[in-house]
């Protein structure tokens, strides 16, 4: 559809008041702000959290700190009571995916209480965005992101979890997040 | 040593240059803490001086004292890129001139008034045991020796006084040397010149770099830096008019008393319009925020220097520091008293003056007063930067039109007013004082500081009276033609 001269708001700008117009009073205002700030930072009021020394899963929220519960890190791949792999290769997680990071391949499951079970579950953590849309998809909540956030790594091939890998984290932060 | 006696100048070249180059390096710290600052965050406060490999200082963080040496290093590790078909001199050359420029300018500056020096040479070689009359060739030789240890930038005062002394013959020399680099009598026209060659440096690294964004920015660097010159230049010549010299030191030479032996007979009280229209004019100079439209990162990429890498960035970037500190040191000459430590020069004599104070307070017999009147006209200097920073920090970009328009239609004419009220209160109050090449006096300092309030006034109102600027939001009118084209439009009608 075409816009007709109807459609056109005609906005004007409002009229300078005369402190406005000679830029100085303002200017002044405006150094006024920023200084005032500047005289709080050097005063300690600053918002910056000291990273390695400081970490935000120690502080209180209102401070900058973060909520572990309802963060989105590093995946894991939960365990059962019998320490077997939780997941039933049901690709209920990489069909959400929206950034087709999951790759999973199914097998024939070794036990009785499944079908199936993933004999391979790579994830690419660095094709990731983190929404945590597997998590929600999951129907046996096999698949969980852990609050970790500092995954480093010195090559890409690194950063591409495996199963081995992603039950590892399981090991590391189950008894901080319990499942 | 005899060699620095006679050319003290290349002593006090060498600590002037040391001493800002540093200063440039530490001031892209201070220029990212005060942004930091700013927006509510630390700033850099992780490299200290051991840079994370010497023993002992790598564990060290200092507050991030290390970080303009790492920067340098890194830039000196940079690939050296240029791209094709820049032109392969001028790419080199726009940086070199570009901080050659601010460089050279340093060299008038004032730092710390004038050193009277009184030095007894042995004579006896030429007139053994007798001092020689008036006129004689002995005589006529030991005046060649005294003037030789006169340095080239000082003069002799009065007459050497030739005594026989113990083993021979001696002469007391008495001489003065500006504590400067060189002593020039046209020193802020000298600044200026060789200042506004920096538009040289933006222009041709625009222009040789190949780019788009990089000569669009070279353009208006151009436009608004000579654009700027002339308010500048207005706003410099109420100074000027004021004391009747071009002579940088001897601006500063007759701010550094009071007026009611209290108020400090700066400038910036006299003439605070003149400062404030030579302010702004300064941070257009500089290319710095709110003027930086030469490399406005969200319009132009990087601006002039968008191609540049490595050291050569390096360089454009460190000739901004320079400029801020070289147009900084000038402000503080011609608003601030330069040298002059009100108040508390009345602690120590030589500070003051404590050769003719009447004449001149310029002149002491000490180096170290010569040395704090240096650091205090360099903290004076660090503190107008400060303010550059600040106000980079605190207000946004100008467009382009706004800039221009402010430039036209409000520096210079109301710089052209003030220029004008000077030269009458000067005829009205300081014609005596004019002759007699005295400081501005109490009276005329408050006629100058009326005329300073009535002109801003006037300019307030005269404001409300310019015709307005073509509208900044222009609409074009929709084509008659494309509604009816249309067949959903036409359905309407």
């Amino acid at each position: 559809m075409i816009m007709k001269e109807d459609d056109v708001k005609i906005l004007t700008e409002p009229r300078l008041s005369l402190a406005d117009q000679f830029y100085l009073p303002q200017v002044l205002i405006g150094l006024g702000t920023t200084m005032k700030h500047l005289v709080g930072v050097l005063g300690g009021k600053h918002r910056v959290i000291q990273y390695p020394e400081q970490r935000r899963e120690d502080l209180p929220v209102d401070q900058g700190g973060m909520l572990k519960s309802t963060y989105h890190g590093v995946h894991r791949l939960n365990k059962d009571a019998q320490g077997r792999v939780k997941c039933v290769a049901c690709f209920m997680c990489s069909t959400a995916c929206p950034a087709n990071c999951i790759h999973i391949e199914a097998a024939e499951a070794l036990w009785d209480d499944r079908e199936k079970y993933p004999l391979t579950f790579v994830i690419d953590e660095l094709r990731c965005i983190y929404c945590g849309m597997c998590e929600e998809a999951c129907p046996v909540d096999a698949i969980e992101l852990t609050s970790l956030y500092d995954l480093i790594g010195f090559t890409r091939q690194e950063m591409i979890f495996d199963k081995a890998k992603l039950l590892e984290v399981f090991d590391r932060t189950v008894k901080a997040e319990p499942m | 040593m005899d060699f620095f006696q006679t050319h003290p100048w290349v002593l006090i070249a060498i600590a002037v240059h040391l001493a800002i180059l540093l200063a440039i390096a530490y001031l892209i710290l201070l220029e990212r803490k005060v942004a930091s600052w700013v927006q509510d965050r630390l700033g850099p406060n992780r490299v200290g001086l051991g840079l994370g490999i010497i023993p002992i200082l790598k564990d060290m963080k200092m507050k991030g004292l290390g970080q303009p040496l790492a920067d340098g290093i890194k830039f000196l590790l940079k690939e050296d890129f240029r791209p094709a078909g820049a032109d392969k001199i001028l790419f080199s050359v726009a940086p070199a001139l570009m901080i050659a420029v601010v460089i050279v300018s340093i060299a008038v500056l004032p730092w710390g008034g004038i050193k009277q020096t009184t030095r007894i040479i042995d004579v006896t070689s030429v007139a053994d045991g007798i001092v020689p009359a008036a006129g004689t060739p002995e005589y006529r030789a030991i005046m060649d020796q005294c003037n030789a240890i006169v340095p080239a930038t000082g003069q002799l005062i009065g007459q050497p006084i030739i005594h026989v002394a113990t083993g021979g013959v001696a002469a007391r020399v008495t001489y003065r040397y500006p504590f400067q680099i060189a002593t020039l009598n046209v020193g802020v026209l000298f600044i200026f010149a060789v200042l506004a060659l920096a538009v040289y440096g933006v222009v041709i690294g625009g222009w040789a770099s190949n780019n788009k964004y990089s000569f669009l920015g070279g353009l208006r660097g151009a436009a608004q830096m000579i654009s700027y010159e002339v308010p500048l230049g207005l706003s410099l010549l109420c100074i000027i008019l004021m004391f009747g010299t071009l002579d940088l030191g001897e601006i500063v030479d007759k701010q550094a008393t009071y007026w009611g032996s209290f108020v400090p007979a700066w400038n910036v009280f006299c003439q605070p319009l003149a400062f404030a229209l030579f302010l702004i004019c300064i941070h257009a100079e500089a290319n710095r925020a709110p003027f930086d439209l030469a490399e406005a990162e969200q319009e132009l990429v990087g601006g002039y220097h968008t191609e540049y890498s490595s050291m050569r960035f390096a360089l454009f970037f460190l000739s901004e520091y320079a400029g801020m500190i070289t147009t900084s040191a000038v402000c503080v000459a011609l608003f601030f008293g330069g040298w002059h430590l009100p108040w508390l020069e009345w602690l120590w004599s030589p500070l003051r003056g404590n050769v003719d104070a009447a004449a001149s307070p310029a002149i002491t017999t000490s180096l170290l007063a010569c040395v704090i009147r240096a650091a205090v006209f360099f903290a004076k200097t660090l503190l107008v930067i400060f303010v550059f920073m600040w106000v980079r920090w605190s207000l946004p970009r100008f467009r382009f039109d706004q800039l221009m328009s402010l430039a036209w239609r409000a520096l210079v004419p109301m710089s052209l007013a003030l220029l004008m009220a000077t030269a009458l209160v000067i005829y009205f109050f300081g014609a005596a004082a004019q002759r007699a090449h005295l400081r501005v006096g109490g009276t005329m300092a408050l006629a100058m500081l009326g005329a300073n309030v009535i002109i801003g006034a006037a300019s307030l109102l005269a404001a409300r009276m310019l015709p307005a600027p073509p509208p900044t939001n222009r609409r074009l009118k929709i084509r008659r033609g494309l509604e009816q084209s249309s067949p959903v439009a036409g359905a309407a009608l």
